[in-house]
């Protein structure tokens, strides 16, 4: 499938991190954040897998494949933390909206 | 435009709508579960790229773990989350749309042997080699990362904590 442009690739995750970047700013409770932010990370995945099934050279496109293996792992970390802070948010404040997270501007 | 090209401009069009749903809906439990099917359809586009070990690897840690993790989260944080607005139905329009995703991964993983662009070399025997070879500092790193966040994790949640 090498017809298509690349450019139509970089349309898809560059929508899927514009997507993201719009969660990210236009809701409030912290679980809808998170998975803002999963979106995005995983349109950048989606950049290394591409790149690497388009690349001419078998070991660049391994090192993309391993790359994005990697990512995947730092993006389930980063849902664990974050559900922690939910957590924490939750019981220091009674909910998990974060526009009521200000102990630490007071 | 042949089968894999259509099917690509498919998935990606239900993975923006998908993306967009999960963002948009009223109701937590219906982003968790749009989400899930972003995730599905994500996996799916690995399929299609040559990469059938991200592939399963999207659907175990994606759609398993993060949704089940969030599910999680909402869960503890929700004093009603089988309340009215959960029990309602999800509608023709999204199980049509949840359809085409999963006619599509069929697809797309029916495809993936047989297409002519499938190179060995992306078998998962050579990824792992270059994995855990001139990537290991990077598992190495990511192990490291993971066992502080842990830590962090239970630090944060840890009972007796002081708000």
């Amino acid at each position: 499938m090498t017809a298509l442009p690349p450019a139509a690739f970089l349309a898809l995750s560059g929508a899927l991190l514009g997507v993201g970047i719009f969660g990210l700013l236009s809701r409030r409770n912290f679980v809808l954040l998170l998975v803002a932010i999963e979106i995005a990370m995983n349109a950048a995945i989606l950049n290394f897998v591409y790149f690497a099934a388009f690349a001419t050279n078998p070991v660049v496109g391994l090192s993309g494949q391993s790359i994005a293996v990697v990512v995947v792992g730092f993006a389930a970390t980063e849902v664990a933390v974050g559900l922690a802070i939910v957590l924490a948010l939750n019981r220091s404040q009674g909910t998990i909206d974060v526009r009521r997270a200000t102990e630490l501007k007071e | 435009m042949n089968l894999p090209e259509l099917a690509f401009v498919a998935l990606a069009a239900v993975a923006v709508v998908t993306a967009l749903l999960a963002l948009l809906v009223r109701e937590l439990v219906h982003t968790i579960m749009w989400v899930a099917v972003f995730f599905v359809d994500l996996a799916a586009i690995y399929f299609l790229l040559e990469a059938p070990f991200l592939g399963v690897l999207q659907l175990g840690v994606y759609a398993g773990a993060v949704t089940v993790l969030l599910l999680f989260g909402i869960m503890v944080t929700r004093k009603r989350i089988f309340s009215r607005e959960a029990a309602t139905g999800i509608g023709p329009a999204s199980i049509a749309l949840g359809l085409l995703a999963f006619v599509f991964v069929v697809t797309a993983i029916a495809e993936y042997p047989t297409a002519p662009q499938a190179v060995n070399v992306y078998a998962p025997a050579a990824l792992s080699a270059d994995l855990f070879g001139p990537h290991g500092p990077w598992l190495l790193l990511l192990g490291i990362v993971m066992l502080t966040s842990v830590v962090g994790a239970i630090y944060l949640v840890r009972e007796g904590r002081e708000a």
